[in-house]
């Protein structure tokens, strides 16, 4: 499997509309960009425009939160044919998007909702996987959600569903560790549970990333420095086997592309310390 | 009389562009009574639900405009029935979560797009206009850039005295979206419309650009925008009819202020007529002679202007023989 045999990009961090003046004049040396597929949809003006100058410098991969891979509406062609041209005209080295649903009945609710962990859904979504993956002509990447509810008609965890469905579908996963952190502290499990369940060899990508905590559960946020737990659950994964390119999302109070990239930067310095601690 | 056009702020940096990530907007917590909904048996109670069923009952509970409760209540299903507690929070709590944000990221794609609209509202009424928007025009589109494009009407819709200045600036602001996002065209060059012969130039027709917009508005909505855009704090203006073409260059957009004669030919050629039709529309039109002599001398000033503006990406000359 070894990820698809897809490029080992280094450290990267996801493209943003405030570090485009940085990015085009300053050409930082940032090993590749994560593109937020849907804002360079339906536009064919300065957004685009932007992102053909990046993808020329950079190595740059397509990250898509509305696909809705898990909703009971009919996959939208659509879409699917505009992300595919997107890709091809950048030269995005994959396409990802989340374990979720977006909406159903024709609305978009723009958040990745949970799905129910049952052999309906799972059958479902990796149906569908398969599809996107014909219609792409390359394998899809799927990342873990974070969740604040989940169903009570799930019959296994949301690690044996992951599993399930990246083998029955025979997809890439992106395996956001914040994620996991989050949930398993909403849902009271243990990541490292979470992580020893799933197939490293798919792991295509890791997601990064700050949260906030509120004591009684944590949010998504993605403000902020990544904690040292998040850290920690890196090092577990890369211990279990998985070797993919780490990528820093910072979404809120987003500081200038200096500190974003120094913060990513310090995935390298995990990464070494997991594997002194573990040889 | 050919205004100098203002020019936009930058958009470069102030996020004219919605962005959207996979984070979650925060939510003001509920305050927890202490205890824990009991687990409810999944087989027992809901083994019936479908996904389709289970997906639509969790969409209707988060985009209830009043809360999760009223939500359930509409779905029909009782909420234990179909969310399990959380560790340290009830199911109503987890899903609160995705109310609260449902509202809030959508809020925030307005608040993005019509700024000057949220200043003239202020927080409080404009968050209330959006969440009835919202309820109104749920989005149906993978992406965000369309879903304030009923804004102009939603506003003139309202029972409200300021409606139609509220309608009149939305529509300034939507403008400004559509003509960021639209496909750029190399403009028409003077030296393209030199070539042509003068006697031909009665029947041409000039292509306008597609990020050339025409507006005329009940509301002097412009000089609002401008002084706002120039962190004054404008008050709201009396009905005063203004024409303007909003438009793009490169990256940076433009407004500029048209006279009542200016934004009538304009308009016509933005139509399709030929430029001997439009002309001789706008000789009809104005009836005082002295008035006429000064458009007479402008007009080339005006199509000089809108040339270098590019206003125009061709121009169709059916016969260069003439």
């Amino acid at each position: 499997m070894k990820r698809f045999d897809l490029p080992q990009l280094g450290i990267g961090v996801g493209l943003r509309t405030t570090h485009y003046r940085d990015i085009l004049q300053g050409k930082p040396a940032v090993d590749w960009f994560e593109v937020l597929s849907e804002n360079y949809m339906q536009t064919r003006g300065r957004p685009l425009a932007i992102l053909d100058q990046v993808a020329e410098r950079y190595p740059v991969v397509l990250h898509g939160v509305s696909m809705s891979i898990g909703s009971t509406d009919p996959l939208d062609r659509g879409y699917l044919g505009e992300l595919k041209a997107l890709r091809d005209r950048i030269g995005a080295r994959w396409v990802s998007d989340h374990i979720c649903w977006t909406g159903a009945h024709g609305k978009n609710t723009h958040d990745l909702l949970p799905l129910p962990l049952t052999e309906e859904a799972l059958r479902h979504t990796a149906r569908r996987v398969r599809e996107v993956q014909d219609f792409l002509g390359a394998p899809l990447v799927l990342e873990n959600v974070s969740s604040y509810a989940s169903f009570a008609a799930s019959t296994m965890t949301e690690w044996e569903f992951v599993a399930a469905l990246a083998r029955e579908a025979d997809c890439g996963l992106l395996l956001d560790v914040n994620n996991v952190y989050v949930s398993a502290r909403n849902h009271g499990f243990n990541p490292e549970d979470y992580l020893r369940a799933l197939p490293m060899d798919r792991v295509v990508q890791f997601h990064v990333a700050g949260h906030s905590d509120l004591g009684t559960h944590v949010i998504d946020t993605h403000v902020g420095p990544v904690p040292d737990p998040v850290w920690g659950l890196l090092q577990a994964a890369r211990a279990l086997g998985a070797q993919a390119p780490v990528l820093l999302e910072w979404d809120a109070s987003i500081p200038p592309l200096a500190v974003v990239h120094a913060e990513a930067l310090r995935a390298e310095a995990f990464l070494r310390e997991g594997e002194r601690m573990a040889s | 009389m050919n205004e100098k056009p203002e020019l936009l702020a930058s958009r470069v940096d102030d996020g004219l562009v919605f962005e959207r990530a996979s984070a979650t907007p925060i939510a003001k917590p509920r305050k927890s009574d202490g205890r824990q909904a009991p687990r409810v048996s999944a087989q027992s109670v809901v083994a019936a639900l479908s996904l389709a069923e289970q997906q639509r009952w969790l969409q209707t509970v988060i985009t209830h405009p009043e809360s999760v409760e009223a939500g359930a209540a509409l779905a029909g299903e009782l909420t234990e029935h179909v969310i399990s507690p959380g560790a340290m929070t009830s199911a109503v709590e987890g899903l609160d979560v995705y109310h609260h944000a449902y509202r809030a990221r959508l809020i925030e794609c307005l608040v993005d797009d019509y700024p000057a609209l949220h200043y003239a509202l202020g927080a409080e009424a404009f968050a209330a206009l959006a969440g009835s928007y919202i309820a109104r025009h749920p989005s149906r589109s993978p992406n965000l850039n369309a879903f304030g494009s009923h804004m102009e009407s939603f506003c003139r819709a309202h029972e409200d005295p300021q409606a139609g200045f509220w309608a009149d600036l939305a529509r300034l602001e939507w403008t400004l979206v559509e003509i960021l996002h639209a496909e750029d065209a190399p403009p028409l060059a003077a030296e393209q419309l030199a070539r042509a012969p003068t006697a031909a130039w009665a029947g041409a027709r000039l292509l306008p650009s597609h990020t050339l917009r025409v507006c005329r508005f009940e509301h002097p909505v412009n000089a609002f925008f401008q002084a706002f855009k120039n962190d004054e704090t404008p008050p709201l203006p009396a009905p005063a009819p203004i024409a303007l073409a909003v438009y793009r260059q490169g990256f940076t957009l433009w407004r500029m202020v048209l006279t009542p004669a200016m934004a009538d030919l304009l308009e016509d050629l933005v139509r399709g007529a030929t430029l001997g039709d439009a002309l001789g529309a706008m000789e009809r039109r104005i009836q005082d002679p002295a008035a006429l002599s000064e458009v007479a001398r402008d007009v080339m000033a005006w199509f000089s202007s809108w040339v270098q503006g590019g206003f125009f990406r061709g121009v169709e000359i059916t016969d260069w023989s003439t």
